[in-house]
């Protein structure tokens, strides 16, 4: 019996006006005119919330450059969704922050963008920083959560501290700060990115202060990356268990890397039901439960906790999708991160990163972030 | 962040919902779901902004009266400071 999906990732864009070298979203993108329309949107909120799912997450792209958002929203609170945008915050101001409350807005959660030049601005004074403070004083003036991500990296992590008294400032309920995964841009960029394990452990340290001060008044959530993590990350909650993702033209994935998986078939909204590309798609079944898991996984006690790791990850660092998550200390292929690893730590010269072309948004769904719990013990 | 005290009025927190069905009720916040069963479930209906915290405990003294008192009014306590760490719940 194949569990409920619990939340739907709808990549309402790719469109975006940013260009971040840490950007994880697919090379290749869907272009505007094949996006899906309102109506489309509409009717999957309500196939979700049927097939038991409990939040829509408007990610993209920059969800906000689609002018329908407010409807999406409303058509997702609708059918019963929690409703979560995920944006720059580009852009974004009270009228169409009113417009988005009262469609049925519940969370909002507004990313940094920091290459070296730009944090040094907003610590600075800069426009962006200004944009910030302005639309974080606006959120707070209406019932919603509010949530800040940091995308941590070896550019920006040693003023850690700094970034986290500056979002102390804009009273979000939450902080995330995510290191970099690397994917897309990110993996291309990753000797720029990758930080030291010195800059690592004063990080922990930073963040484990941080959440003793701010206990009670700012939740904060952070993941080690996994290149120095011992056992790799949860990736997706598990291979078609927890989550399904839309991408701007209908195509319904396990996660928003999976084009890169050769061999793999995408069902399209337009043309099946979501019940049934959860049930009965080759691409979700392809790597759920534990029978196409390779040794060590097959017999390791963690299986049920890390699902081996992360299927894309495996491809872009192993060649093989099937491949133990080489970010697992355990896996045969794990000599390709402690490469990359002792190259971040070598003090080598490190190049510039090379920027993304037309789009951004970190997206940070793995693991500990997101988990559903029972009561809490 | 201290425990809450007598005269607090909890209450969920600002984004934070309840959701689920009337068999299966959950309240809803940001990043998951909680499904609540049993004891918490009935704490976290008499959060609702109006009822104080000495008034839930006294409601669920009452009604568990079997229960050490003591023992009931701090297990409240730390449940609803847990949820208050995780800005699920205000007070």
């Amino acid at each position: 019996m194949i569990p409920n999906p619990l939340a739907l990732i709808a990549e309402i864009t790719h469109r975006c006006p940013l260009h971040c070298v840490y950007c994880s979203n697919p090379l290749e993108l869907a272009a505007a005119s094949s996006e899906l329309s309102t109506g489309k949107w509409v009717d999957i909120f309500q196939q979700a919330a049927n097939l038991g799912m409990l939040h829509a997450h408007f990610t993209g792209g920059e969800p906000l450059a689609r002018p329908d958002l407010a409807e999406l929203m409303a058509g997702a609170r609708a059918a019963g969704l929690y409703t979560n945008l995920i944006t720059s915050g580009v852009g974004l101001g009270e009228a169409r922050l009113q417009a988005l409350v009262d469609a049925g807005l519940d969370h909002i959660q507004i990313s940094f963008q920091d290459s070296r030049d730009e944090a040094a601005n907003w610590i600075a004074g800069a426009k962006a920083h200004a944009h910030k403070i302005e639309l974080s004083r606006i959120i707070r003036r209406h019932k919603i959560a509010f949530t800040v991500n940091l995308v941590i990296h070896r550019q920006n992590i040693d003023h850690l501290e700094e970034m986290i008294a500056f979002i102390e400032q804009l009273a979000p309920e939450r902080m995330e700060i995510a290191h970099t995964q690397y994917y897309g841009w990110a993996l291309k960029n990753r000797a720029a990115l990758l930080p030291t394990r010195a800059q690592l452990e004063k990080a922990v340290e930073t963040v484990t202060a941080a959440q003793k001060r701010l206990a009670g008044q700012i939740r904060i959530d952070s993941v080690v990356p996994d290149y120095y993590a011992r056992f790799p990350k949860a990736c997706m909650g598990g291979w078609g268990r927890r989550l399904m993702l839309i991408n701007p033209s209908g195509k319904v994935l396990p996660c928003h890397a999976a084009e890169v998986i050769p061999g793999l078939e995408f069902e399209n909204v337009r043309e099946q039901s979501l019940e049934f590309i959860w049930q009965r798609s080759s691409s979700f079944q392809r790597f759920r439960g534990e029978a196409w898991m390779p040794e060590p996984c097959r017999t390791c006690e963690r299986r049920a906790e890390d699902f081996g790791g992360c299927r894309c990850q495996a491809l872009l660092l192993a060649g093989n999708a099937a491949a133990t998550d080489p970010a697992c200390s355990l896996a045969p292929d794990h000599h390709i991160v402690e490469a990359a690893v002792a190259q971040a730590n070598s003090g080598a010269a490190v190049a510039q990163p090379v920027s993304a072309s037309s789009f951004t948004q970190l997206e940070q769904f793995a693991g500990e972030l997101w988990s559903y719990r029972t009561n809490p013990e | 962040m201290a425990p809450p005290e007598d005269s607090s009025q909890p209450r969920l927190a600002t984004g934070c919902r309840w959701g689920g069905t009337e068999q299966d009720r959950m309240v809803l916040f940001p990043e998951g779901a909680i499904r609540l069963q049993g004891t918490g479930l009935q704490i976290l209906e008499r959060c609702d902004g109006q009822r104080t915290f000495g008034q839930i405990i006294e409601e669920l003294q009452a009604q568990f009266s079997v229960a050490d008192p003591a023992k009931v009014r701090a297990d409240i306590s730390q449940f609803l400071e847990q949820l208050q760490h995780k800005r699920i719940v205000d007070y």
